[in-house]
């Protein structure tokens, strides 16, 4: 048996359509984020934002 | 967030990171030995609350003299810092800084995360140093580029991570942008199509 992947056209195509997807559930996620920090008070986001980043 | 946005000042006040605090560390440095900088880096969208982190801070320096730059690589030293690419500050200087070559310098014994310094010699980078925005993060004070330029500059840059920061920055200060400014360096940088898909694009 062939090592490797083989993909056809319509596999390529069903990628790039995954690709896209993700693109624009990544720009929803960032408009969220987003709104929810101009809500937010700076002590609160920041502090969270420090638990992730002081990992 | 709140954030006071008045002519080339943003003040706001934020639990600091230990990203933020090493940052204003080596800042401090630039100031002390009265060296012109301005931070180009995804930092600036950490900054203001990006939910990411980073390998590296990048800056834009005025080109100096050898004699001010071993002056400054003195006094990294002094202050913990070590050049993790070249042991030679002569080196540095000549062969990377004035060969438009960035050079890294991290806190002595770690690689992660680093300042990587470039001079400025483009139309862009001279832009970015002249109209440059003062960050007065709680008391501590940080050079940035002008917003409008540096989302502008991110969709130029063109990566995924690049074209999320420009989003990040837009949206947050969204209202306090100059909109006609920053179509204007949309259109200079030639990105309009990725303005279209990155930043105008609604979801």
């Amino acid at each position: 048996m062939e090592k490797g992947l083989k993909l056809t056209k319509i596999d390529l195509k069903e990628l790039e359509e995954e690709k896209k997807r993700n693109r624009i559930e990544r720009l929803k996620f960032i408009d969220l984020y987003a709104k929810w920090l101009k809500k937010t008070p700076n002590k609160v986001w920041s502090k969270q934002q420090n638990k992730f980043l002081n990992k | 967030m709140e954030f006071e946005f008045k002519g080339n000042t943003i003040k706001f006040q934020r639990e600091l990171s230990n990203l933020d605090k090493l940052v204003i560390k080596f800042t401090k440095i630039l100031e002390k030995q009265e060296i012109d900088y301005v931070i180009i880096s995804g930092y600036i969208a950490i900054l203001f609350g990006r939910s990411r982190n980073t390998e590296d801070i990048d800056l834009f320096i005025e080109e100096m003299s050898f004699e001010k730059f071993k002056e400054f690589w003195t006094e990294l030293e002094k202050q913990g810092f070590e050049c993790i690419i070249e042991s030679d500050p002569k080196q540095a200087y000549y062969e990377y800084l004035k060969n438009q070559t960035p050079v890294r310098f991290a806190i002595k014994g770690t690689f992660l995360p680093n300042f990587e310094l470039k001079f400025a010699k483009t139309k862009y980078n001279f832009y970015s140093l002249k109209h440059k925005v003062k960050v007065i993060v709680n008391k501590e004070k940080l050079n940035i580029p002008e917003l409008e330029m540096q989302i502008a500059f991110k969709l130029k840059l063109g990566s995924e991570k690049d074209f999320e920061d420009a989003r990040h920055l837009y949206k947050v200060f969204k209202e306090s942008l100059d909109m006609k400014l920053l179509e204007n360096q949309i259109r200079e940088l030639k990105v309009e199509k990725e303005a279209e898909e990155r930043l105008w694009k609604k979801v």
